[in-house]
């Protein structure tokens, strides 16, 4: 078992437990990856042994899905959803389109790098990733939370700046509401 | 003088005087108006501990004003709902014209029911009665152009409620000579059984109207949404009572004598009943606050009624009970939609929307009006509702307490769509600026809120006048206490343990979660919802509001298909054909009336030995 | 009331025991749910976990006081429901408050706790919210007539509206009211679908369809509250159906077995049904089930 060495009360270690074993994800399906996500979650690969489960809304997730490429028009979105869940939070790029742009390395209208807009935990390489891939990422990441080290939403917020200013790069008409962190 | 005659002086007199006043020193008339109505509260509670009786005679009639614990329950609701709306009024009404003909229609309203209530005798009790009617006409019409066809209707309605009623009074007066209430009862039972029944209906239609029970009901939505806002709080929480205290006394006091008096009672529960799901089902799809409060008002009196119409002890009791409460939080209800209107001018539920944070008081005493009316515990109107279900169950009536409680229940739907769509939702740009209401607006809303919430814990507070007055009805007993309620069988309700229940689950949570990292929850817009990722503008509206219950609509369609206005209007339009052709006889000609003057002369005088028996 | 030891014991002991089933009959649930769709579903103590999680979120937001309220309105019906039904026959500490209520006062606390959600969920001004506390009031309509018929019927035939009255008169499984008026039974069972909220009748959180309705807006503490409210009141209303048609319990390990076949029924046919529209799902209520507590009520007066 897995456990973050530093926490040193009990009630650290249950709280890593608990979120551990419990990741409610939206499923942003932005690219093509999204359809290795129903085979994951049914009886063949059954992902909610893990305490993987599907939740409607951002507000109640813990995990953001980038599945696959992801546009520039997407982005916007993706951000916005990202920004409305809740801490801890944690992204997972999947597969290789989320690293370096993949097959539409050259394309003018999808990002190539996906942490320099979101702070991502884990990356599931692949083109498509199968989802014993997919499953196996999942479990990557559950080992960074007992750790300790998925911290995505703290980097987000410490180097928001840096963050908003990738993001306004490419976003022309950023037309975002500004939040009260 | 004593306490009676001072009322009925000052509230008349100081109706008079603002009129003038509005004339001659406008500044003072609103103060005129709100001490008048202080004078009237303390005159009434005067009376109660005085025991006032004044008999006026003219003629040969003997006019009579008495206290009787029964009197005593309805003219303290008078006073204290009137003080209240006036002092409401006094804000409310500050940007309006013709205040004076507006307080001066007002007290004469205030003074009629002070009249009705303490008459002990028919003719008094017609004459406030139609006082009452014609001042509460005059505000109806009050507004605007629009209100002429909608006052139409309220005035035909009181006409064939009053003319009922004096067709009832005259029978009374030749069947025993005599006009004053306790002469009547106790010959009552002297009378025909087809006698009594004819007086009785009379009465029931007569006094039904102003309660608005299912078939007389149609004036009511126009009436109460036309009138301004303090008047409609007034207008359904007591000028509709006085049709409630008519119906209980004619009940308990006349039909009660008589053998038929239990299929009276059946029908009269059954009229209730099918008034509450009605009403109920017709608020549903209100689209005005106003309109939907109307609404429930007449459901609201449905359950008065079928509370009355059973008869039993606990059902009276609730009745009464019902009659206290729905006069507080109707008012309630109608103050904050007035507070509403008076800040963003419209009361219509499709274009307001997230007003709570900018008129919390409102919303406040809006919470606890709706908690109340839905009768779910802690506040009074659970009392009241747990009586009537109580005292339905244990009478076996099966089946009307499942259409109450399908009424009941059917109501959340209304209420909720009023407070969600006024306080609830999207926080739109177009209210931005709105502020709460003055301090003389709220603090008769906030008052009447305590008062629902102290009778929801001490609900025995209220039930000691109301089984005095009980007993001046009839010999009825029942059981309770400060704050526990018993049924027939035994079974109880302890307010007391409910209530610390409540509390301290809520409180005790309530602190935990919001202690509970204080700092890292935040507040964030209604803008900022999950709306798949897609950014709202400003001004883009995300209120679901329109069509609000279109599946309940879809579900019971077949019901609300066909209504009793419809029917209403088609015979008034059919009466408009008859009368066109009428108009070919009275054609305004000199020479044809004449024609037809020597034409009747000449019919009497062929006809005379036939009709008269005199031969020419 | 008196204050004494058995009081003291019965109000903290009730909502943590309540809390505890309900949270493993939920785990229960979907691993029984995962095992007809031929998975191996979560550990029994997923829901728990759950729970936990949302609790310690970190950061959590609101739109309004309404709206942090909401689950406490929630919590605080589940709890009190739970405190005015016995949940041990003839037990000390295990009847609570129960003979200061009775059934009507339990059939309005029942739905204070969604109303006060509902205007929770008003607050934060999502539409998906509102639309789905239009549903949820609308099938609220629907169901509660046919299980106030039932109620009503019993409460003629055995003449109290007292539970433990109720539970007294069944003092032998012979006599248990589902055998004594089976049809008030079937009225009450159908309208007990409709309140557990299993689909065919979960049109209020219709997670594919509108974002799962009144929680949408809701995340960290407030869902864990919610949760934990509905674990609570899932027991409550499981005790509520035992104690009125199974002859109650007089120990847990029949408490647990009884409650446990009844909570089948909502789930085992939620598995197998899809979704009713919410016209659909009144008008079901309104057909069976009413003509159901319409003969348990004549059957009574006959």
């Amino acid at each position: 078992m897995y456990n973050d060495k530093e926490a040193s009360k009990i009630v650290d270690i249950i709280k890593n437990f608990a979120r551990k074993h419990s990741l409610w994800i939206v499923a942003y399906g932005t690219g093509c990856g999204a359809i290795e996500l129903p085979p994951t979650m049914t009886s063949r690969y059954d992902a909610e042994r893990f305490g993987i489960r599907g939740s409607a809304t951002p507000r109640q997730a813990d995990v953001l899905l980038i599945t696959g490429y992801l546009s520039v028009k997407t982005l916007k979105r993706v951000i916005r959803t990202y920004e409305q869940m809740q801490e801890p939070k944690y992204v997972i790029g999947f597969g290789s389109c989320t690293i370096n742009g993949g097959m539409y390395w050259d394309s003018y209208n999808t990002i190539k790098a996906l942490d320099r807009y979101l702070p991502v935990d884990v990356y599931i390489n692949g083109c498509m990733p199968r989802p014993e891939a997919v499953i196996s990422g999942f479990i990557k990441l559950q080992e960074l939370i007992a750790q300790g080290k998925a911290d995505g939403a703290k980097r987000y917020q410490e180097n928001l700046e840096w963050y908003r200013e990738n993001q306004r790069k490419v976003i022309k008409n950023w037309r975002m509401p500004e939040y009260n962190w | 003088m004593n306490s009676i005659e001072y009322i009925l002086f000052i509230t008349f007199i100081g109706a008079g005087l603002t009129f003038i006043v509005h004339h001659a020193l406008p500044k003072l008339r609103d103060t005129l108006a709100i001490l008048v109505s202080a004078l009237d509260l303390y005159f009434v509670i005067q009376a109660i501990s005085e025991k006032s009786k004044v008999v006026l005679s003219i003629a040969d009639f003997h006019l009579i004003w008495k206290t009787t614990p029964y009197n005593n329950l309805f003219a303290v609701l008078i006073a204290v709902l009137g003080f209240l709306t006036i002092l409401y009024a006094h804000d409310f009404m500050s940007s309006k014209d013709r205040l004076g003909y507006f307080y001066m229609n007002f007290l004469f309203a205030l003074g009629g029911m002070y009249g009705i209530v303490y008459s002990q005798d028919f003719i008094s009790l017609f004459f406030f009665w139609e006082i009452m009617t014609w001042a509460s006409f005059l505000l109806v019409i009050y507004c605007c152009k629009d209100a002429q066809p909608i006052g139409l209707k309220y005035f035909v309605f009181s006409a064939i409620g009053a003319y009922s009623l004096l067709i009832a009074i005259v029978m009374l007066y030749s069947l025993s000579g005599n006009l004053e209430l306790t002469n009547l009862i106790s010959n009552f039972s002297n009378f025909s059984v087809s006698n009594q029944l004819i007086v009785v209906t009379l009465l029931l239609l007569g006094f039904g109207v102003k309660s608005a029970i299912m078939p007389l009901h149609v004036w009511a939505p126009g009436a109460y949404f036309i009138s301004p806002s303090p008047f409609t709080a007034l207008f359904s929480g007591a000028l509709s009572k006085m049709g409630i205290f008519g119906i209980g006394l004619v009940l308990f006091k006349f039909a009660a004598q008589s053998g038929y008096f239990s299929y009276v009672q059946i029908i009269l529960a059954w009229i209730g009943g099918i008034t509450a799901l009605l009403a109920t089902f017709y608020a549903i799809f209100q689209t005005d606050a106003k309109k939907l409060l109307a609404y429930s008002s007449i459901g609201q009196l449905g359950y008065i009624i079928i509370g009355l119409a059973i008869g039993t002890p606990l059902s009276i009791a609730s009745a009464l009970f019902l009659t206290i409460l729905h006069a507080a939080f109707k008012a309630m209800l109608f103050m904050a939609t007035g507070a509403v209107y008076f800040r963003t001018g419209t009361t219509d539920m499709n274009s307001v929307s997230g007003l709570i944070r900018k008129m919390p008081f409102s919303f406040i005493t809006a919470l606890f009006g709706i908690i109340t009316v839905s009768g779910v515990p802690p506040l009074g109107g659970f009392a009241a509702k747990w009586m009537l279900y109580e005292s339905l169950i244990q009478s076996r009536h099966y089946f009307l307490v499942i259409v109450v409680f399908a009424a009941s229940t059917a109501a959340f739907l209304y209420l909720y769509r009023f407070i969600f769509s006024l306080f609830l939702g999207q926080e739109e740009k177009e209210w931005e600026d709105v502020k709460e209401a003055p301090l003389l607006m709220v603090i008769p809303m906030l008052i009447l809120s305590a008062f629902v919430l102290v009778v929801g814990v001490f609900p025995g507070l209220i039930l000691d006048p109301i089984s005095q007055s009980m007993n001046y009805l009839g010999n009825f007993n029942f059981n309770y206490e400060t704050s526990v309620l018993f049924n027939e069988w035994g079974n109880q309700v302890d307010m007391q343990t409910v209530v610390n229940t409540i509390g301290a689950v809520f409180l005790i949570v309530g602190l935990i979660i919001t202690f509970k990292g204080f700092k890292k929850t935040r507040y964030v817009s209604t803008k900022d919802i999950h709306t798949s990722g897609e950014i709202p503008q400003e001004n883009e509206n995300l209120t679901y509001a329109v069509d609000f219950y279109k599946p309940f609509e879809r579900a019971i369609a077949p019901i609300l298909k066909s209504s009793i206005d419809k029917i209403y209007t088609g015979i008034a339009n059919n009466l408009e054909q008859a009368f066109d052709y009428l108009r070919y006889v009275y054609t305004g000609n000199g020479q044809t009336y004449a024609m037809y003057v020597v034409f009747f002369l000449s019919l009497l005088i062929l006809f005379a030995e036939l009709i008269f028996g005199i031969n020419l | 009331m008196e204050i004494n030891w058995s009081t003291i014991l019965g109000i903290i002991f009730t909502p943590i025991i309540a809390f505890i089933v309900g949270v493993t009959y939920g785990g229960l649930t979907r691993v029984i749910t995962a095992r007809v769709q031929n998975r191996y579903g979560p550990p029994i103590f997923q829901n728990l976990l759950d729970i936990i999680k949302l609790y310690s979120k970190e950061s959590n937001i609101n739109h309004g006081v309404m709206q942090h309220l909401g689950p406490v309105f929630a919590i605080t019906a589940s709890v009190t429901t739970l405190f005015f039904v016995p949940v041990i026959k003839d037990s000390t500490v295990f009847t609570n408050f129960s003979f200061h209520g009775d059934l009507i006062f339990l059939l309005y606390i029942m739905v204070f706790g969604s109303l006060g959600m509902a205007l929770g969920a008003g607050q934060t001004g999502n539409p998906n919210s509102a639309i789905g506390v239009s549903r949820g009031l609308s099938q609220l309509v629907g169901y509660e007539v046919p299980f106030v018929m039932a109620l009503v019927a019993i409460m003629i035939q055995f003449q109290t509206t007292n539970l433990n009255d109720l539970l007294a008169v069944q003092d032998h499984f012979t006599k248990w009211i589902i055998f004594q008026s089976p049809f008030a039974f079937l009225a009450a069972i159908l309208a007990f679908l409709g309140m557990m909220g299993y689909a065919p009748f979960d049109v209020v959180i219709a997670p594919a369809e509108i974002a799962s309705g009144p929680p949408s807006e809701f995340g960290g503490k407030y869902l864990g509250l919610m949760l934990t409210s509905r674990s609570i009141f899932t027991f409550a209303k499981l005790v509520l159906f035992t104690d009125i048609f199974l002859g109650g319990a007089s120990d847990f390990i029949t408490l647990l077995i009884k409650t446990f076949i009844l909570y089948m029924i909502p789930v085992l046919t939620g598995i197998v049904f899809p979704r009713y529209r919410t016209e659909q799902s009144i008008r079901f209520f309104w057909s069976w089930p009413l003509f159901f507590g319409i003969i348990a009520i004549l059957v009574v007066v006959f």
